[in-house]
């Protein structure tokens, strides 16, 4: 064994150093719904500031373990933490540092985007005074100028996406949470969020889902691939040439 | 206190943007007027203890309306995630969701405020039963809307939820009745469930703590298990 394949083997899947928290921390995480399993005994470290893609197809528990992160679902079993914050025990303190984005981008479809985007700002805790100017913030970083004062129901798929982003960075988040992020979009707006994730990594942690090789493979820093609700492995992706063999070998 | 604040004016901006609302008053106070102008006109008695039997009845029928959409369409739409995944408790978003729907039902129940006023123009009413009657409307429209939160708290679709939440309004209404079939002391129970058994004591003018409880009691047990299910996840 080299040395750089040993010093790769220690990036990959081994958390962080000692001093440092990890943005995002399961240990053995389980989510059960009577017989059925459709998380098993997750065990895996996410840095801070990386980009993270997890892989697999539908039903393989990405969706699982987002919500779990998220708040949405309670696990079964096993200690889920962010920033070393419990997600069962510290619920509230966990949620007020992430911004989540759902599968379905979902929005309030009686409000207008500016309105929607006001909502979840106050929501979220940010002081009155600063609503208006995170409002405009992320109108101008995702560019819904356009459509701030149209129906939320009236918006395209891109735009529904972004504003369902906007909503999650509203907060200035440390953790990002993108369940399947390009679903539905046409290939231009697939490369604009691709290019939007890239930008959000460093400043914040970004977990992302995808069953397209090629979104992970474009995005991320590291890569997991889950297949009925267990982690299969853990690769840095700049060490991987080809993610579709080592997906097909796991697989 | 400002996340309720929040979700309240949320909650009660969505249904008054809605035609549901508008649709609910407008029947029930064509409904209202009808029986009050035809009665008032035959009997000439200066009561308005048969309003408030009619505005039991149809808030048993038109409540569910309105409850019914409160968590079933954020649930179809998944725009509870959203909800669920802020930094806001469960119990706040229930109590929200509550004090909206609430206040829409006694914002309707207030229009008939005319009716009192009228007779009040017109004739000597006796104001006693009219105050009992109107705080005994505000106790059942406090039950209704709690159990019909509930059942909307359980299932994605409106139709469902209005559907149980009529029921579960109809099979306390008629506990009372079960009582005849049941051994003591299951019998005395089934009479203590009754809607009704609470509710006309106090439009005739005789208000007893025992009553005021069992509105309260049950409107909190509601929410509390409304609370805790959405807390089931």
């Amino acid at each position: 064994m080299t040395i750089s394949s040993i010093d790769a083997a220690l990036r990959d899947n081994a958390p962080t150093r000692a001093t440092e928290i990890p943005a995002i921390s399961a240990v053995g995480v389980s989510k059960r719904y009577g017989s059925v399993t459709a998380l098993d005994r997750l065990t895996l470290d996410i840095r801070r500031g990386e980009v993270f893609g997890l892989l697999g197809p539908n039903g393989s528990g990405k969706t699982t373990f987002m919500r779990l992160l998220a708040g949405y679902l309670l696990p079964s079993a096993g200690r889920l933490t962010v920033a070393g914050l419990d997600t069962v025990r510290d619920s509230l303190a966990v949620r007020r540092r992430i911004g989540y984005v759902p599968e379905s981008a979902p929005l309030y479809r009686q409000m207008r985007v500016g309105e929607f985007l006001a909502f979840m700002a106050r929501l979220r805790g940010l002081p009155e005074p600063a609503v208006a100017a995170a409002v405009e913030r992320v109108v101008d970083r995702l560019a819904l100028g356009a459509v701030v004062n149209k129906p939320t129901r009236a918006l395209s798929r891109g735009y529904r996406q972004r504003a369902a982003l906007a909503q999650a960075l509203i907060h200035d988040p440390d953790i990002l949470i993108l369940d399947e992020p390009t679903n539905g979009l046409d290939p231009r707006q697939i490369i604009e969020m691709r290019e939007l994730i890239r930008s959000l990594a460093g400043h914040h942690t970004v977990l992302m889902s995808s069953h397209v090789l090629s979104e992970v493979e474009k995005t991320s820093d590291r890569v997991a691939v889950m297949l009925d609700g267990r982690l299969l492995g853990v690769q840095v992706m700049a060490d991987t040439p080809d993610l579709e063999s080592w997906f097909l070998s796991l697989t | 206190m400002r996340t309720l604040r929040i979700l309240f004016t949320k909650e009660l901006n969505a249904t008054l943007t809605s035609p549901i609302g508008y649709t609910v008053a407008a029947v029930f106070l064509l409904v209202l007027g009808y029986t009050f102008s035809l009665t008032l006109f035959v009997t000439k008695v200066a009561n308005l203890q048969y309003i408030f039997h009619q505005m039991y009845v149809l808030s048993i029928l038109l409540v569910p309306v309105l409850t019914m959409r409160t968590f079933a369409e954020e649930r179809r739409s998944e725009t509870l995630e959203l909800l669920l995944t802020a930094p806001v408790s469960e119990l706040s978003v229930v109590v929200a969701k509550y004090a909206a729907t609430l206040t829409l039902v006694l914002g309707i129940f207030a229009l008939t405020l005319i009716y009192a006023a009228i007779l009040g123009r017109y004739g000597e009413p006796d104001w006693g039963p009219i105050y009992a009657g109107y705080l005994a409307l505000a106790l059942h429209a406090s039950l209704l809307v709690a159990v019909g939160l509930l059942m909307s708290s359980i299932t994605e679709s409106q139709v469902v939820a209005a559907a149980l939440s009529i029921g579960a309004f109809l099979m306390l209404w008629f506990a009372d009745s079960v009582s005849y079939l049941l051994p003591p002391p299951f019998d005395s129970f089934a009479i203590n469930l009754s809607l009704i058994g609470h509710f006309k004591p106090m439009v005739s003018g005789s208000v007893f703590l025992s009553d005021i409880g069992y509105f309260v009691t049950a409107s909190m047990l509601a929410l509390f298990l409304t609370t805790w299910g959405l807390a089931q996840r």
